[in-house]
């Protein structure tokens, strides 16, 4: 096996498991993210002679996934209304039955309403903990773009938890 | 309230993203992403179109029908993970598949699964009754399907295949090709061999095979697995509008051996290629030999 060839199986070892994790969070989908995991790391192999000499090669195939993450929004949720005959928000699949006012549920539930760059920005500033400057980088787009979508997001899921809140104190 | 839900939204997203099945994870890491052009033939790389429609005939007969759906066009990639003998399903690759398939706007709506092919992340199925057959591909970006209708019933002679292959090219010149057919009885495994040398080995069951590779090496000879042993069936099938002067092109052959067409119908004859968003038809002359 060539060196090239073996750094890049080891930048898929090392890479996947939160390129994975993070595509599932934002499509909200396993196959969708498995997908999208899959597409990122043929485009990365076509392309691995430039970027292995990259300084984060990991960055690079973040971008690549939360450009077709988002790119693909409008058609996943097509190809779900033509597989359900319903138009749905984007989703999470294989979850349980939700807990009655669990807040995490709730959340992510809200969280699966929002608008894929809203969705796109949370999770990649409060799951994988990037600054917002690497989260613009990744989104291709400016710092204060990422402030105020984030911002937006959140608002939305704070409002979601309060309401939860107020359902466990009328509940209790 | 801003640091309680932002610790909130933290723990939420862990907790949900170690919902991930460790076997999914497992199952990327071990796919194999490499391109593999430099195995097959011309030193090019070779991607799919943007809008991948795939033209099967319908099983050797005259008058066949085709319908290209494109249900999603997705990016282009190397076909990497390809392999030249099918591989086993992963778990889901099917069900995956047959979701994005068989949508109601399908023409594979209502026709039953006939034959599945699996290498590495692409899977390719035929669906079949009496007088109508549609193929479908899904790969990691894309979902393309085709059908056809035969004009009268298909009956293969013993040890022998109803060969029909399509061609594709993209704007830039890049190729793969499809073959399928029905297999007449007694014959349980068929391996193609390309013009360049390569072999394809084929998905065999329910009277019926299927195999691609991404190239436009045409089919040479098929090495059939009879009761009898090894037989081995040439081609020749040369399309009149070779896809190598279109910018943009599809064309099909299909064709049986063993000396003698098919009953109902014989070889077929009907091609296509594209450029510039027009589309000509044209005949495609083909003959086979069998020894």
């Amino acid at each position: 096996m060539d060196r090239r060839r073996a750094d890049f199986d080891t930048f898929v070892a090392a890479s996947t498991d939160s390129l994975m994790r993070t595509a599932y969070l934002i499509v909200g989908d396993l196959q969708d993210a498995e997908d999208l995991v899959q597409e990122t790391l043929l485009k990365v192999a076509d392309r691995w002679h430039r970027v292995r000499r990259m300084e984060h090669p990991v960055a690079y195939a973040r971008r690549i996934l939360v450009n077709r993450a988002l790119n693909d929004a409008g058609r996943r949720t097509r190809r779900r209304r033509e597989l359900t005959g319903e138009a749905l928000p984007d989703r999470f699949d294989d979850a349980d039955e939700p807990l009655a006012f669990d807040a995490h549920d709730e959340l992510l539930k809200v969280l699966a309403t929002l608008p894929t760059r809203q969705r796109t920005a949370i999770v990649l500033r409060y799951f994988l903990d990037l600054p917002e400057a690497e989260v613009a980088a990744a989104m291709k787009c400016s710092l204060g773009t990422v402030k105020s979508t984030a911002a937006r997001g959140l608002a939305r899921l704070e409002q979601a938890l309060r309401t939860t809140n107020d359902k466990r104190s009328i509940s209790t | 309230m801003t640091e309680q839900l932002e610790a909130e939204v933290r723990a939420a997203l862990h907790e949900r993203a170690a919902q991930v099945p460790a076997a999914r994870i497992a199952r990327l890491t071990h796919t194999d992403y490499h391109p593999r052009t430099r195995r097959l033939g011309p030193p090019r790389r070779v991607r799919p179109p943007l809008a991948i429609g795939a033209l099967t005939t319908a099983a050797g007969t005259a008058g066949a029908v085709a319908v290209i759906v494109s249900l999603t066009a997705g990016a282009s990639n190397a076909f990497a993970g390809w392999t030249a003998k099918p591989t086993p399903p992963t778990p889901g690759q099917l069900a995956g598949a047959r979701a994005s398939c068989e949508t109601s706007q399908s023409p594979i709506s209502g026709l039953p699964l006939k034959l599945a092919d699996t290498r590495g992340p692409y899977t390719f199925a035929i669906y079949a009754d009496s007088n109508s057959s549609a193929a479908c591909i899904k790969g990691p970006s894309f979902v393309a399907v085709s059908a056809s209708v035969a004009s009268s019933a298909v009956n293969v002679p013993a040890g022998q295949i109803l060969l029909s292959t399509s061609h594709q090219t993209d704007r830039g010149g890049d190729g793969y090709s499809f073959a399928d057919g029905r297999t007449g009885a007694g014959v349980s495994g068929v391996t193609l061999t390309l013009d360049d040398g390569t072999n394809v080995q084929a998905t065999v069951g329910a009277g019926w095979f299927v195999a691609w590779w991404p190239s436009g090496h045409p089919i040479k000879s098929a090495e059939l697995t009879t009761p009898t042993g090894i037989v081995t069936q040439t081609f020749n099938l040369t399309p009149e509008i070779p896809c190598h002067l279109a910018p943009r092109c599809s064309s099909s052959v299909s064709d049986v051996g063993g000396g003698g067409p098919a009953a109902g119908g014989g070889t077929s004859v009907s091609g296509f290629a594209s450029g510039g968003g027009e589309v000509q038809s044209g005949s495609v002359q083909s003959s086979s030999r069998s020894r």
